[in-house]
């Protein structure tokens, strides 16, 4: 029983302290970026530029094909459901909203953070286990702004990006089903959905996407280097860091979504 | 064989043997476990110093501390007369522009090119031109022997080019002080010893201060001026290669013979480990 | 700080000083290489110099082939101890022309 309290607590305080190095890292990681050049250590845009490139560039193809099948599937539930009160009409209206305020966003932040979120920990943790972080630090190179500010800075603005390509897959997604089953070109759909839409809609998903991302760096980075045990341990990291960003997602989705349409 | 120390040139620190490294009562712990317990040793200026003991006598521990990666319980650990464990990010920042170090395993960038890895640190500290960098990177890989080989990634080396192109990287800014993080381990008997030749060419030639990190005892032999024996967290010894040699010590005898390590056999604790159950019956934690 | 340049006969003579570290030595790679832009041969008289590291090498070395390119004469002189140990490391003594003094040269 005892140990049973004690494991609780040394679970608790393992995760208060998580917490803690996250938040940590995004204070460092910011602080780097807009004081590093007062330093003489600036975070380099060519860095940035790079991982912008990797994180998100690579990820549109998969990202669209997930966003148009979304889409679809909204189209295909919604039409369904609506047709009993003849209001299949709406179909638009629903997807448009719920593509662009929640599924985008989401879509586009559980894809990133299997894809990149695992790759950034397997690096970061495999520089570990090799040394590399020791041989930065010795070198004089901070590995926060070398490593983790670049990735936050290229997150916060790609994923964001990705969500409005999202958006628009999605409705297209919608759309090419809808025009099967309605009298509907793909052309009037799209033009009825950015009527209803306003810019709001597109701004909530937007800016969940931006705590995803944040997210997203966080937990894989911190995961990174936090890596022990060699290969093994980058393995272990790897899958820890995929599982806890998609949860973080999806909660934090949640809490987002329960306060803004109050 | 300890010819390095009676090397014929005239460097200043044979007049006046100046103090770079000095450790004073360092006492470290990993969670509540002591690891090093009261470690005191200096090096001079133009010294080899090398750092000696079996594998969890704490040597690779201690040099983190050396390098200021990890923070000590107490004591402090002076380089070029600065206490490193009280130092500002800033100083510390200055500090690195003087130290060189190559890890065990290279720890070259996986991502960069060797040439690229050996200019990371005049990239970071400096603002050469690109010309004079490229040849300081060019010239460092000619003295480490790895000439021609700057294009390649490090996973296209072998071992031993690996330890060389990461020294090429550590000497790239001239520092005062070298670490070497085992140089010889996992190479072959030849490569080993051309390495040993080459930190003997390098103390000669800079007048750099070099610790080396090692279990290997013919090359801890063969370029050390002094040799300081770590055992379970404690220094052994600390002495010139022959004092070392000539120790009456067991320990010592033991290390220098190869011999497995014999310790008191504690009953009760020795059968509680192996039946994962002591006397009185409970699981131990 | 700049270097100061005298003429000997056809030659330029750039007396480096003090520690061409680092710091200095994008000083001294800015002399030697105008001095070539200008078709001069060159001497570099490396006798008051107390410590040269290996940027101020790898300016000596820029130096010597890019006069080599232009068919100049470059030569070092007054080589200490300390700085000759150096070149020897990166086998750099065999390949640059080292004059005890200026009374050396052949003019």
């Amino acid at each position: 029983m005892k140990k049973a309290i004690s494991h609780v607590g040394k679970l608790s305080l393992n995760a208060i302290e998580e917490v803690g190095y996250a938040f940590m890292l995004l204070v460092e990681s910011l602080e780097w970026f807009f004081l590093g050049k007062f330093r003489n250590q600036s975070v380099r845009l060519a860095h940035i530029f790079h991982e912008a490139m990797s994180i998100g560039v690579k990820a549109v193809p998969i990202a669209s094909i997930l966003c148009f099948s979304v889409g679809m599937m909204l189209a295909l539930q919604g039409l369904e459901t609506l047709k009993p009160y003849g209001a299949q009409s709406q179909v638009v209206t629903g997807i448009a909203v719920s593509v662009t305020r929640e599924f985008s966003a989401l879509i586009i932040g559980i894809i990133v953070a299997g894809r990149s979120g695992s790759a950034i920990t397997a690096r970061i943790g495999t520089m570990k286990e090799s040394q590399e972080i020791d041989a930065l630090r010795v070198i004089g190179i901070n590995p926060v702004r070398y490593l983790a500010a670049p990735i936050l800075i290229a997150m916060m603005l790609v994923l964001p990006l990705l969500t409005v390509i999202g958006d628009f897959l999605g409705m297209l997604g919608g759309a090419v089903y809808t025009s099967f089953e309605l009298n509907m070109t793909v052309a009037t759909y799209m033009n009825r959905s950015f009527e209803v839409l306003s810019i709001n809609d597109v701004a909530q998903g937007v800016s969940k996407s931006i705590v995803f991302a944040i997210i997203i760096v966080l937990v894989s980075v911190s995961n990174g280097f936090k890596v022990t045990g060699g290969s093994e341990g980058v393995g272990r990291s790897t899958t820890r860091s995929v599982v806890l960003s998609i949860s973080y997602i999806i909660v934090a989705d949640m809490i987002f979504t329960f306060f803004l349409t109050r | 064989m300890n010819t390095a120390a009676q090397v014929e040139n005239n460097l200043p620190h044979q007049v006046a043997p100046d103090v770079v490294i000095d450790v004073k009562n360092l006492v470290t712990h990993y969670d509540d476990k002591l690891i090093l317990d009261d470690i005191n040793f200096t090096v001079n200026k133009g010294e080899i110093m090398v750092i000696m003991g079996g594998s969890g006598s704490g040597k690779s521990t201690l040099l983190r501390f050396l390098l200021g990666l990890n923070t000590p319980t107490s004591g402090t650990v002076s380089l070029l007369g600065k206490d490193i464990t009280q130092m500002s990010a800033q100083e510390m920042y200055e500090m690195r522009k003087q130290m060189g170090v190559a890890f065990q395993g290279g720890a070259l960038f996986g991502s960069m090119t060797v040439a690229e890895n050996t200019q990371l640190p005049l990239r970071e500290h400096t603002r050469l031109d690109e010309n004079t960098m490229r040849i300081m990177s060019r010239m460092k890989l000619e003295v480490v022997n790895l000439a021609g080989f700057e294009d390649l990634m490090p996973a296209q080396l072998s071992g031993g080019m690996i330890k060389r192109a990461a020294l090429a990287r550590a000497i790239i800014m001239d520092p005062k002080l070298l670490f070497f993080d085992e140089p010889s381990a996992g190479l072959d008997p030849v490569v080993a010893a051309e390495l040993d030749e080459l930190i003997l060419r390098l103390r000669d030639a800079m007048n750099m201060s070099i610790v080396v990190v090692t279990h290997e005892l013919d090359s801890a032999f063969k370029i050390a001026d002094r040799i300081t024996v770590l055992d379970r967290g404690k220094i052994l010894m600390c002495g010139t290669v022959d004092e070392v040699r000539n120790s009456g010590n067991e320990r010592i005898h033991n290390l220098l013979n190869r011999k497995p390590r014999q310790d008191a056999v504690d009953v009760d604790e020795y059968m509680g480990r192996l039946t994962g159950r002591n006397i009185k019956g409970s699981l131990p934690d | 700080m700049k270097y100061p340049v005298h003429e000997h006969g056809k030659f330029s003579v750039i007396s480096l000083t003090g520690e061409v570290d680092l710091n200095c030595s994008p000083q001294a790679r800015e002399q030697i290489l105008k001095c070539l832009k200008k078709n001069n041969h060159l001497l570099i008289d490396l006798s008051a110099v107390e410590y040269i590291d290996s940027s101020g090498v790898a300016s000596l070395v820029e130096g010597f082939q890019t006069a080599r390119g232009q068919q100049l004469q470059f030569a070092l002189l007054g080589v200490s101890k300390a700085a000759l140990q150096v070149l020897q490391l990166a086998r750099l003594d065999k390949v640059f022309p080292i004059y005890a003094s200026i009374d050396d040269v052949d003019l």
